[in-house]
């Protein structure tokens, strides 16, 4: 029986007369990998946001019981387009959130360890522009898991990658994860994906967005996309999203 | 390398080839205008100390003196405003009422209130530079602030940063390619008040100065030894403040055309 993380109850939220997120309610467990489904323009990244503290709303949002007003790094969020900062090296973005935190030496050597986890040794001094999608999100994962937050918030963060590196990064996320116990909140837009990565899926509705169904995968991972359980799971959501 | 030197010698051969023959054709007159065949050894003497009445080295010293002392406050004063502008939206509104209605004024035209109130004085000299410097600087560096990407000091706020953080590693290293921009245009106009700032005797070396006095002997090789060594120490601060950006602006490399 692990512990909650955040409660999310009777959300709401509009942008002058547009109602975007409608009374959704949820809540997620320590270590989970939560994953959120659902149309384009549903009202996604909205939700994730307000999660991260750059929205105001109506209802209530708890992490560990405390409501949240403000960004902070107890949850980071990872943007869709990485956004790593151009005028700073790969290891200079990740240290980005610790080196006034920590000692320089200490502040230098967890950001090391993270680039090995994240599988970019050997890249520490080079530049953004001199990477590739897939590498630039692994800069973006390492410069949010070194805060160590409680909640690693993520927006389709694979979604600008070619089919092959999107799914070598979904296995290593998955590994990455299983490593360091994050509780990760992963928003998509994807079936597959959904079912590939998630402990429960959120499935929302068309904007102004409501939950329509909370799907367990109780699958063994590493998962396989081919296994018939697989497909039956992704064919119940294709079907939930549908009507 | 080559390429550039060769084509370098064939086009100053050209235009001083062109000169040469406009004087021989059309002037014909020393005290109006000089061939560079006059001009070049002139030149050399003055460099070289070899002229008992114009020391040119002495007079790049005191320009050069000049431009320091207007253009560093105009640095920090405009790269300082800049930055609380950009950042905060009630200096904003405040200032840029004022910097709408004085910048339109050339600093020219701030040299007699300035020889007014400073007398003929370095500093008077200095101000005129700083008038002119200034509002490049104030502007790129507000420019720069204000272009400064949403989504960088969002990605700064959940990683945990303050708002003094923000400023410091985000929206200063995110400006600086604008705030080149200003430091080169402000030196290039700091230059030109230099010459325009001397000409009215505010000390009796200096560039500016010295084109003045030559002008008053009659003597055109000498106003125009002073042009070119004018040019060439605006071409070289210049070409300081290009190696400085392309030192500290390196990670813009391959993000845009140079
Ligand atoms: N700051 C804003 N002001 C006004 N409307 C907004 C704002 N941000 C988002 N919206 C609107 O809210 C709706 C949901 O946007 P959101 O970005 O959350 O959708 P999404 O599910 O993430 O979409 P996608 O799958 O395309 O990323 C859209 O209709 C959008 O126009
Ligand atoms: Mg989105």
């Amino acid at each position: 029986m692990s512990s909650e993380v955040l409660r999310v109850s009777n959300l709401r939220k509009r942008f002058n007369d547009l109602l975007v997120i409608d009374s959704i309610s949820f809540s997620i467990k320590s270590g989970e990998f939560f994953c959120i489904l659902g149309p384009s323009g549903c009202g996604k990244t909205t939700l994730l946001r307000i999660i991260a503290g750059f929205e105001d709303y109506e209802g209530e949002v708890l992490l560990k019981g405390e409501k949240i007003k403000k960004p902070g790094p107890d949850r980071v969020l990872v943007f869709q387009d990485y956004a790593l900062f151009p005028w700073r090296t790969v290891i200079g973005n990740v240290l980005f959130g610790i080196e006034s935190k920590l000692q320089k030496r200490e502040a230098l050597k967890v950001a090391e360890e993270m680039l090995k986890l994240v599988g970019l040794e050997g890249f520490e001094k080079s530049y953004p522009h001199e990477l590739s999608g897939g590498m630039k999100q692994r800069v973006a994962l390492a410069r949010a898991l070194v805060c160590d937050p409680a909640i690693l918030l993520m927006d389709e963060p694979l979604s600008a990658l070619d089919a092959q590196t999107r799914m070598e990064m979904q296995a290593e996320l998955v590994k990455i994860w299983q490593r360091t116990k994050k509780t990760i909140v992963y928003v998509t837009h994807s079936i597959e994906e959904a079912v590939f990565l998630a402990d429960r899926i959120l499935v929302l509705s068309k904007r102004p967005a409501r939950a329509k169904a909370l799907v367990e995968v109780k699958l063994e991972r590493p998962r396989n996309r081919f296994d018939a359980k697989f497909t039956e799971i992704s064919q119940k959501i294709y079907d939930l999203l549908k009507d | 390398m080559k390429l550039r030197i060769f084509y370098v010698s064939i086009s100053v051969s050209i235009f001083l080839i062109f000169w040469e023959t406009f004087y021989y054709f059309f002037i014909r007159d020393p005290f109006l205008l000089a061939p560079p065949s006059k001009v070049i050894p002139t030149f050399v003497k003055l460099i070289t100390l070899q002229d008992p009445s114009f020391k040119m080295p002495v007079d790049i010293v005191f320009s050069l003196y000049h431009y320091a002392l207007g253009f560093s406050s105009a640095l920090i004063i405009g790269i300082s405003l800049g930055l609380l502008m950009g950042f905060s939206r009630t200096l904003e509104n405040l200032l840029s009422p004022i910097v709408e209605l004085i910048r339109p004024i050339p600093p020219i035209a701030w040299i007699p209130i300035s020889i007014l109130l400073l007398k003929l004085t370095h500093t008077a000299a200095g101000f005129i530079i700083f008038i002119g410097s200034f509002f490049p600087i104030l502007l790129n560096t507000r420019h720069g602030v204000a272009s400064v990407e949403k989504k960088f000091v969002e990605v700064a706020l959940t990683l945990g940063a303050s708002r003094f953080e923000i400023l410091r590693k985000v929206i200063i290293p995110a400006s600086m390619p604008s705030i080149f921009t200003g430091i080169r245009v402000g030196s290039g106009v700091a230059w030109m008040c230099v010459v325009a700032a001397e000409l009215f005797g505010v000390s009796a070396y200096g560039l500016g100065y010295q084109i003045e006095i030559a002008r008053l002997y009659h003597a055109p090789e000498i106003v125009i030894s002073y042009m070119v060594c004018i040019g060439l120490v605006g071409y070289a601060l210049d070409n300081v403040y290009k190696f400085l950006a392309s030192r500290f602006l390196r990670w813009r490399r391959g993000l845009v055309v140079e």
